[in-house]
């Protein structure tokens, strides 16, 4: 029972805080919410990206082209093969008649055929890959470039490769950013606090005189700082839903946020979850951090 | 028990004010020192609070020395201290109630009924109609009073009083001291100084039965008050 009252007294006292520096609770308030918009875009952006990759490795296929000598048991012999690797998910066996149909399409291309007489194109597969084959899949190349009646095989390897690169870039810069506006908000945040304290010290004189145990004495401080971070998270998660739910047009010049707009509502959801996590860590940490200092030790 | 060997302080002004000291002091006892202003009453409490460590010398509550605990044992000892000291003060933003009632929420010894005993040791004091008040509308006398029994209200195993009828009028006082008396009859080890040479006849006709060792701080020694 005494040890929930002294619990009770601990959030009541953090809470109680917020309303006696007002000032400086509200500085911490905008600080957290800065950050946090600022993490916001960086944590959308890359989670957009991951999805534009996701896209991206559903769609990858892989085009295979016989040789003219090819017949039926060559193509028989080769869809033995692809249907047993795991790697693979369909095949869709493409005769050159349907193929130079999609070719005849564009006029340009349908002269140069009509000029040439008779189709060019050689039998092909097309192979629908697994969206987890994607890293492994040069065994399977070379050994289907090797065989005599594989004339060519073509996949996008290259292509899905820059955007993989390219998006573990960005993820990295973001992540580096976003560290870095952490870090200067943690410092921010821990020397206001540190001015709150001072403001109050005291009252932790008074409770170190009163054999008040550390998690008593320090314990309101630390809640004091995770409901800013809290309420921080709160006013950055209240702009995104203002962005989400038509404010993204109007907002747009104020930084990519529209970008946002393709996420879907789970992701949205989830983007809000670590917002506020990160927000209420940034108010523990600081106000940890606060704690910390010198002067404050030695009013113990 | 409170023991005490060779305790020398001496102040960074080159002062000395505490002089080769020795103290004994059963659990229970009640111990008043007199003394002129400025001759280390206030200096040896604070030691005995934790609060100024001797220059040199030993000094051991219940066996320990206070001064080699731990941050945690340190807070765990003081927990079952109280203090009545000058440069404590109210918290401004709560009640007097609220005042009183915070340190037993502190110290883990709130419960039921608590709002009852504090109104009716408010009541014994003369403040019964301050309960919802906030300190700044209470005189430094009245403030003193309720820094008094805020120190008292959960019963310390070692009760600590500067000076504590200072800026008190004759009756309140009396009532002050009553209270300590009161205290030490429940248990409470009792070390209190005052200068106010002129209530201690008052002071020794109200212990009556209850004995008080009579300590004058001499030079920086303390003298049983026979021997002074």
């Amino acid at each position: 029972m005494n040890f929930i009252s002294r619990l009770f007294f601990v959030f009541k006292e953090g809470f109680l805080q917020l309303f006696r520096t007002s000032g400086l609770s509200t500085a911490v308030i905008v600080i957290v919410a800065a950050t946090l918009l600022q993490l916001s875009l960086f944590l959308g952006i890359s989670r957009v990206l991951d999805r534009a990759l996701g896209s991206a490795r559903e769609k990858f296929e892989m085009a295979l082209f016989f040789t003219p000598s090819a017949d039926a048991s060559d193509r028989k012999r080769i869809l033995g093969i692809l249907s047993a690797d795991p790697r693979v998910a369909s095949v869709k066996v493409v005769p050159k008649e349907e193929a130079i149909q999609e070719f005849r399409k564009d006029p340009e291309i349908d002269r140069m055929l009509q000029a040439l007489g008779e189709n060019p194109l050689t039998d092909s597969f097309t192979v629908i890959l697994r969206n987890d084959a994607t890293e492994n899949l040069n065994e399977l190349v070379d050994q289907l470039k090797k065989d005599p009646k594989i004339e060519e095989v073509s996949y996008g390897k290259n292509e899905w490769e820059t955007v993989s690169n390219l998006t573990h870039v960005a993820r990295w810069v973001g992540l580096v950013l976003g560290g870095f506006v952490f870090l200067t908000a943690l410092f921010i945040v821990s020397n206001t606090l540190s001015i709150a304290l001072w403001a109050r010290r005291e009252d932790m004189v008074l409770l170190s005189r009163m054999g008040a145990p550390t998690w008593m004495r320090w314990g309101p401080y630390l809640w004091e700082g995770i409901t800013q971070g809290f309420l921080g998270s709160l006013v950055v998660v209240a702009f995104l839903e203002a962005v989400r739910h038509g404010a993204g047009v109007a907002l747009q010049k104020f930084g990519g946020f529209d970008l946002l707009l393709t996420l879907p509502s789970s992701e949205w959801w989830s983007l809000y979850l670590t917002l506020v996590f990160l927000g209420m860590i940034l108010g523990a940490l600081g106000a940890f951090l606060a704690l910390q200092k010198k002067w404050v030790k030695e009013l113990q | 028990m409170i023991q005490a060997f060779h305790l020398t302080k001496v102040h960074s002004s080159g002062v000395k004010v505490l002089d080769d000291a020795y103290l004994s002091i059963p659990e229970g006892n009640f111990v008043a020192i007199i003394g002129e202003s400025r001759t280390g009453k206030s200096t040896l409490l604070k030691m005995l609070g934790g609060e100024e460590k001797p220059t040199s010398g030993v000094l051991r509550i219940d066996h320990q020395d206070i001064y080699s605990l731990s941050t945690q044992e340190k807070h765990q000892w003081l927990s079952e201290v109280g203090m009545i000291f000058p440069d404590l003060r109210l918290f401004p933003d709560k009640t007097i109630q609220e005042n009183i009632a915070f340190v037993l929420q502190v110290k883990g010894a709130s419960g039921e009924g608590q709002e009852e005993a504090i109104g009716k040791l408010l009541n014994k004091a003369g403040l019964g109609s301050k309960a919802q008040a906030k300190p700044v509308d209470l005189s430094s006398g009245e403030q003193r009073m309720v820094l008094a029994l805020r120190a008292m209200i959960f019963r310390p195993k070692l009760l600590l009083a500067d000076d504590p009828f200072q800026g008190l009028d004759e009756k309140a006082a009396a009532v002050l001291f009553k209270f300590l008396l009161e205290l030490n009859k429940a248990g409470s080890t009792i070390i209190l100084s005052t200068q106010q040479m002129s209530f201690l006849g008052e002071a020794k006709k109200m212990a009556g039965e209850a004995t008080i060792q009579w300590v004058q701080l001499d030079q920086g020694k303390l003298v049983p008050m026979e021997e002074a």
